[in-house]
């Protein structure tokens, strides 16, 4: 499917563009210059004046139509954990109005702590809160729900705190996450002892990652000429 | 010589469950349609041919329960054939149109193409099932499943009945479509993570596929890299693809698909012609939108091009095929010189590459097969199964977690643009087990009402809409997919609850979102040996 959205979007959006340029250019012809720079500057407004006049408008009779966003909260306590590759995190959490007033009423206002994940790396162990192999601390803020994080450590273990820290160092938590382990990024040093090792097997392979439709989207994108779609990296900003 | 080695070619065919009966044209549901005439039929096309011409080939396919269920739809069968007779009347014009032109010879191959569809689509009663399941019971075709919506099933691990309920309800559609069990399963973008395995061996599925570090990567260095299946401890063998041949054909630059021989995809009729003789064939409001009426090859990296030469491009077609047996020729050739067994070649590819993107695929498809039956003895088309038939005792290890997505991880389906709709699948995945748990015995609308809410929640969880996110194009149609099954489920959740289902409600979203009519919602219901999250590394 991935291909068959890619190409068909891809293609909309070309096209449009193409027969774009060309009217640009001849109108340009006209006026005696071919700035193709000029053009190429026009490109960002084409994105978005052709993406949204394509996307169909009201196919949703009133009654199907999502009248209102969907619940910001759940009234659930949870800290969930995923993996999203060998280096990065990504958790969401939801701390109910309980929890906050249990906390509030045994450490005193909410505005003398503020938030940090802490980030505990459990690989090999039967975590109890105390015996972590090691741990980070990212001090994040009150409004967010969620966050990508950044381990840089393929093949770990990893399990997470939500809690509150105080000036004097004391960390209280709130919340803990299930545990997830990095993918693999490299070759397993194990090489099971019954079995035999055959290096040529390993030479005739070059590898690339990802040679499917995002790989095709990216290549297509350049021979169609329009802006990247961003397919290939949703973002990598500094988190903390 | 003799037989060196194995190839097996693997199509993945899906696209998400999009059907629109309140709307008399839906643009996506064109998605259908076009893969129907362009990549479809065009295999069975194929498929027809080698049958009557006495041509041995094995492939293996994996069909999605959405497009299965698309397929079987009446309504949506209908759409195709109003679609289709649009067509054909445009081919005509175009015909007349183009006479004395170097786009004529073009013209009358698209006049001939979509009448052969046509003819083809009735042949089989207009369900295309038919037509797999035909070549599925002559031994020529591999038929595998897929998860139910193609759920990114790594990210709902978290409620692994969730993922349970994904490949039940697969293998359930595939068993009442094709007969019998799936051997194997296409996990959605080949996305993996440990413990999945052991769903699929609940259900006695056999095999799957991952990406090349998927099994490169595993827990331990597997023997034979990714030239022989690997088991997972569950005793489910994954098959690694190989890159090399992948690249060949993925690839639309270094690719083949690049050839400059080949049909330019970006110059159709749809935006090219006057609007007053388009109007018919695009959108209803008047928007330019593809017709599938492509004049031109690719000519070049300019904007200049030369017309389509049909038979030029047939005759690349060909060569290219050619092209990619040698090279599997000389790459098997050089493994089993290493191995102590006949070495596999894994090279899947999405279905919808060859016809809708690649326009002479299906050709190059067809030649392949044929060059490999008479051109050549070291390599033979084989199926999973078949190659687990003969080597059934494989190397144990735990694959990586991974996918065939950009970068090879989660990250397409796990990024900024589509973050936010994890908390929302999960929490209404941990309320459909809460569910099937509280009406272990539930009867008439309540019965009803269950089962709906499951396909909202199946609905939602399609991997489609992240990925679509992901890209930036479109956004807004995957986002209200998303969200509407969504509210869709938690409006039903609570009316269960509160026990005041509305009944007319119920049977609108019954009728809109009709997916896996038999669904049962008890597939949902909490396991006494459950999976645990994923465990520590110890």
């Amino acid at each position: 499917m991935t291909m068959f959205f890619l190409s068909w979007a891809i293609g909309i959006i070309a096209v449009v563009f193409i027969v774009f340029l060309w009217a640009k250019k001849n109108r340009l012809k006209a006026m005696g210059s071919s700035r193709v720079e000029e053009i190429n500057q026009l490109i960002p407004d084409l994105k978005e004046e052709f993406s949204s006049e394509l996307t169909p408008s009201g196919p949703f009779p009133e009654n199907q139509l999502p009248k209102e966003e969907l619940p910001h909260s759940y009234g659930i306590d949870r800290l969930v954990l995923l993996a999203r590759d060998p280096y990065w995190l990504y958790a969401y959490w939801e701390v109910t109005a309980t929890k906050m007033a249990e906390f509030t009423s045994t450490y005193g206002t909410w505005d003398t702590s503020w938030p940090v994940l802490r980030v505990y790396d459990v690989t090999g162990i039967a975590f109890n809160g105390q015996n972590a192999n090691q741990y980070i601390d990212i001090g994040i803020n009150d409004q967010a729900d969620n966050w990508h994080i950044n381990t840089g450590e393929p093949d770990r273990a990893f399990c997470v705190d939500l809690g509150r820290q105080f000036p004097d160092g004391r960390f209280i938590t709130l919340l803990r996450s299930n545990t997830v382990t990095t993918p693999r990024a490299s070759l397993s040093d194990r090489e099971d002892e019954e079995w035999m090792w055959i290096e040529g097997i390993y030479r005739s392979i070059r590898h690339q990652y990802g040679i499917s439709s995002p790989l095709f989207a990216e290549e297509i994108t350049e021979r169609a000429r329009t802006i990247p779609l961003g397919v290939s990296s949703p973002g990598h900003w500094p988190e903390y | 010589m003799g037989k060196k080695g194995y190839l097996a070619m693997v199509l993945h065919a899906h696209l998400p469950y999009i059907r629109h009966p309140e709307n008399e044209f839906f643009l996506e549901e064109r998605w259908l349609y076009e893969a129907i005439t362009e990549t479809y039929i065009p295999l069975i096309d194929i498929f027809d041919r080698l049958e009557s011409e006495g041509v041995d080939f094995a492939l293996t396919i994996s069909l999605s329960p959405p497009l299965v269920s698309m397929f079987a739809d009446s309504l949506l069968q209908q759409r195709y054939l109003n679609h289709l007779n649009k067509q054909i009347e445009l081919a005509d014009k175009e015909a007349q149109r183009t006479s004395y032109t170097p786009f004529y010879e073009t013209a009358l191959v698209y006049r001939e193409r979509f009448n052969q569809s046509r003819r083809i689509f009735l042949e089989y009663n207009c369900n295309l099932v038919n037509a797999f399941k035909k070549y599925q019971d002559s031994g020529k075709l591999e038929i595998i499943t897929c998860a139910a919506t193609h759920g990114f099933l790594p990210l709902l691990m978290t409620e692994p009945e969730a993922v349970r309920a994904q490949v039940d309800t697969a293998v359930n559609l595939h068993k009442r479509c094709f007969g019998r069990d799936p051997a194997g399963i296409w996990l959605p973008e080949c996305a993996y993570t440990e413990g999945l395995d052991d769903i699929l061996k609940e259900f006695n599925l056999r095999f799957f596929f991952l990406d090349t570090h998927g099994v490169l990567f595993a827990s331990c260095r597997p023997r034979y890299g990714i030239f022989a299946p690997v088991y997972c401890p569950s005793g489910v063998a994954a098959f690694g693809r190989d890159p090399e041949s992948s690249k060949q054909v993925w690839s639309a630059k270094e690719g083949y698909p690049g050839d400059y021989n080949y049909r330019e995809f970006y110059r159709d009729i749809g935006f090219d012609l006057d609007y007053d003789y388009v109007k018919p064939y695009i959108h209803p409001d008047g928007i330019r939108i593809n017709t599938g009426f492509k004049y031109y090859r690719i000519t070049g990296n300019s904007h200049h091009k030369e017309p389509y030469n049909p038979e030029q491009a047939r005759e690349k077609a060909s060569l290219h095929a050619g092209n990619f047996m040698f090279n599997r020729e000389l790459q098997i050739k050089h493994l089993s010189s290493l191995m102590d067994r006949l070495p596999i070649i894994v090279t899947p590819y999405d279905a919808e590459l060859f016809g809708h993107w690649w326009f002479e695929g299906p050709q190059w498809l067809e030649y392949l097969i044929r060059k490999i039956r008479y051109d050549q003895d070291t390599i033979e088309l084989t199926t999973p199964s078949k190659y687990l038939d003969e080597y059934p005792c494989n190397q144990v290890v735990t694959p990586c977690a991974s996918s065939w997505g950009n970068k090879g991880y989660n990250e397409v389906w796990l990024c900024r643009a589509n973050d936010w709709i994890y908390r929302h699948l999960h929490l209404a995945a941990v309320r459909m087990v809460d569910l099937a748990n509280s009406y272990p015995n539930a009867s008439g609308l309540s019965h009803r009402a269950l089962n709906q809410s499951a396909r909202e929640l199946m609905l939602a969880q399609s991997s489609d809409w992240a990925f679509i996110m992901s890209t930036g194009t479109m956004v807004d149609y995957a986002v209200k997919r998303t969200k509407t099954h969504l509210q869709n489920f938690l409006r039903l959740y609570d009316e269960i609850k509160n026990n005041n289902i509305s009944e007319d409600w119920l049977k609108t979203l019954e009728d809109r979102n009709n997916i896996f009519s038999d669904i049962d919602y008890s597939i949902y219901r909490s396991r006494q040996k459950c999976l645990a999250s994923t465990p520590n590394k110890g």
